[in-house]
């Protein structure tokens, strides 16, 4: 899968190269506004990496001008502005997800996995975590390569903690998966799935843990 | 010589001053200019009478003189009435003719004075005053005197001039107490721009740097000074601009070679060393970024008509520290309020309020704890620990920038606690702090209630 980093720093290009590399991603340079302009008219990519101070200009109007044409490109902008003002003129102009400086590469991965992975692009289906898998597409728990059979409603609240992977779920956004804005849902409902779908997970031996933030969500983490 | 706390006062008094002499002498003025008018015009009939009686004075054949008064004339000068009188004289001081009883003349004889004099001559208890002119008649040369009683002067003319403090005298002094008060209500005007503009200056500050005086109602002769203190506070502006943006962009660039480092320790072969450092550029990292916070703080105005949802903002701090204290082996909670809590604000400001207290509480509770946050109705949220607490010692400390207990201790940069207190200053809102028993701190943050 190819990408495309354009950002002017070329230890911070080579670095995040040979890092792209090490995930299994190949990775085109480029260095300016206009070249990545050109280039990204005739050429695909899976996604853009985006620098934002280019010695030509601001990379968000190469990225306004992107949507502009319609062009769908999972857009993941780096930048050295964290200012409010910058990050939600930023996500404004299109971009789908906003990394400030510095940041870890795994972070950088995990955020471009997350983009390749929504529905029409390219990514795998499967999540992992510790021992536990979820493929996606056929909507099968694995636990050390074992299939789990799972209720429908543990499954999908399964689903929904592996995809949010390392951060919180809210009880909202469980019942909305769940039930939908429609339905009646007892109080207790959310809380009971999450109570068996846990017991399940320890019941079979998987290394993960899902943690109860009282007031706020959920979370599935790696076992300590 | 007194000294004058205020423009108003000292015109009040310098005022009062002129108001007592200008009406003393006022009064002065007036009643002699009356006296004198009153006098010029006695003086003027009595002359008059003179000449009307010189004229009926006539010389007879034999060289002698006649005196041939009208009716109304010799009614004017009667006994019975009293009031008036004359008397011809000659140029040796002999009595011609006198309507006095005693056949004498009215003034002392005096036969070398000019054609018109003014006399005054005290007879028995009366004062006569009058005038005495000098008439050749059939070649002899007589002075004709006539004079009036003034025990019997005009009884209206002696009224206004007794009269005139009580009548008049009086008018002057309400008339410029009108005035003064005219001067007062001017000046009090007058001065209102610049009571105005002393309103605004009170609110310049560090971090209100934008606001300047009005001048266009400025009286022009304070104009120089507020233009001299607005261009001040232009180079001042200019000097906290140069300082913050110093400091934006010196925080700023710091970013691209710390993600140099950052990346170059993820690709680093020795796992062991690699999660030391990237521990260190972390905290490199968040010093950078509360200090761009800061520098953003420091030129930031919050929109008066702004809210935010206090339950909803917690709610996304709440989801957001999670993970790095589940990390650490601590919990997180999200206690009291259900439903959405208005407050007037700026939603991301009032976030990283949030949040920094959040981090300072998950950072320095014990192990296996739970880090609390409470949202209450009324516009509070409060963040508590199972910490050590703070000493009473410490309470005005922990909020100074940098500050720190143990400066040996890692992920603290001592910015935290100063952010929530310069945000909770830009939103009116209030910080208390309490000590738990048997341990932690408690941090309550009240902002004001948005209501529609």
């Amino acid at each position: 899968m190819r990408l495309l980093v354009v950002e002017d720093n070329e230890q911070l290009a080579e670095l995040l190269t040979k890092g792209l590399q090490a995930a299994g991603y190949e990775t085109d340079v480029l260095s300016s506004l206009e070249e990545a302009s050109t280039v990204l008219r005739t050429t695909f990519y899976a996604a853009l990496i985006l620098d934002l101070g280019l010695p030509d200009g601001d990379g968000l109007a190469l990225l306004r001008d992107l949507r502009h044409r319609n062009n769908p490109i999972p857009v993941l902008v780096l930048t050295a502005r964290g200012g409010l003002q910058d990050r939600v003129q930023g996500l404004r102009s299109g971009a789908d997800d906003y990394l400030v400086k510095p940041f870890a590469l795994e972070e950088l991965i995990a955020r471009l996995e997350a983009q390749l992975r929504r529905p029409g692009n390219l990514l795998g289906s499967s999540l992992r975590i510790a021992n536990l898998e979820f493929d996606t597409r056929n909507r099968q728990a694995s636990i050390d390569d074992q299939p789990q059979v799972l209720s429908a409603r543990e499954t999908a609240v399964l689903e929904l903690l592996m995809r949010s992977k390392g951060r919180v779920v809210s009880k909202k956004q469980v019942e909305d998966h769940i039930f939908g804005h429609s339905g009646e849902v007892a109080s207790n409902a959310i809380e009971v799935y999450v109570h068996r779908l846990r017991k399940q997970l320890s019941e079979r031996g998987a290394k993960v843990q899902v943690h109860t933030i009282r007031g706020v969500g959920y979370l599935i983490a790696e076992e300590k | 010589m007194i000294r004058f706390k205020s423009i108003i006062s000292r015109i009040v008094i310098l005022h009062v001053v002129a108001v007592v002499i200008t009406s003393i002498f006022m009064s002065l003025a007036l009643s002699w200019l009356l006296n004198y008018a009153t006098n010029n015009i006695h003086d003027k009939a009595m002359q008059q009478q003179a000449v009307s009686v010189g004229e009926h004075l006539s010389a007879k054949a034999d060289g002698s003189l006649e005196l041939n008064l009208p009716q109304d004339l010799l009614g004017l000068y009667s006994q019975a009435y009293g009031r008036y009188s004359y008397a011809v004289i000659d140029n040796r001081g002999g009595v011609l003719f006198s309507s006095l009883k005693d056949q004498a003349a009215l003034f002392p004889a005096d036969t070398v004075s000019s054609d018109v004099e003014f006399l005054q001559q005290r007879r028995g208890d009366a004062t006569v005053s009058g005038a005495s002119i000098r008439k050749t008649v059939g070649g002899k040369t007589v002075w004709i005197q006539a004079g009036e009683d003034l025990a019997n002067r005009d009884v209206l003319i002696d009224d206004i001039v007794a009269d005139f403090y009580r009548n008049v005298g009086w008018i002057t002094l309400p008339i410029l107490l009108v005035l003064l008060i005219a001067d007062i209500a001017i000046f009090r005007r007058a001065l209102r721009p610049l009571r105005q503009a002393s309103e605004i200056a009170s609110e310049i500050g560090p971090t209100r740097t934008d606001l300047r005086l009005p001048t266009e109602e400025i009286p022009r002769e304070v104009r120089p000074l507020v233009s001299a203190v607005n261009q001040a506070l232009d180079r001042l502006e200019e000097g906290f601009r140069i300082q913050r943006d110093f400091t934006a962009d010196a925080a700023h660039e710091l970013r691209t070679p710390l993600s140099i480092l950052r990346t170059r320790l993820d690709l680093l072969a020795d796992e062991q060393i690699s999660r030391a450092l990237r521990q260190d550029v972390e905290g490199m990292a968040h010093i950078i970024s509360q200090l761009l916070d800061i520098a953003e703080l420091d030129a930031f105005v919050v929109d008066p008509a702004e809210k935010a949802d206090l339950r909803s903002v917690a709610a996304e701090v709440a989801e957001f520290v999670a993970p790095l204290a589940l990390a650490q082996g601590k919990d997180i909670a999200l206690l009291g309020a259900i439903k959405p809590v208005w407050v007037k604000g700026n939603p991301e400001m009032l976030s990283r309020a949030i949040r920094n207290l959040a981090e300072n509480a998950i950072n320095h509770t014990a192990p296996g704890t739970t880090v609390e946050f409470v949202v209450e109705d009324d516009g509070t949220v409060c963040v508590l620990d199972h910490g050590p607490g703070i000493a009473e010692d410490e309470r005005n400390l922990i909020f100074q920038r940098f500050w720190r207990r143990d400066r040996r201790k890692p992920g603290s940069t001592g910015l935290g606690l100063s952010i929530v207190q310069r945000i909770a200053e830009l939103h009116s809102a209030t910080i208390t702090l309490e000590n738990r028993r048997p341990s932690g701190a408690r941090f309550a943050l009240k902002f004001m209630p948005f209501r529609t």
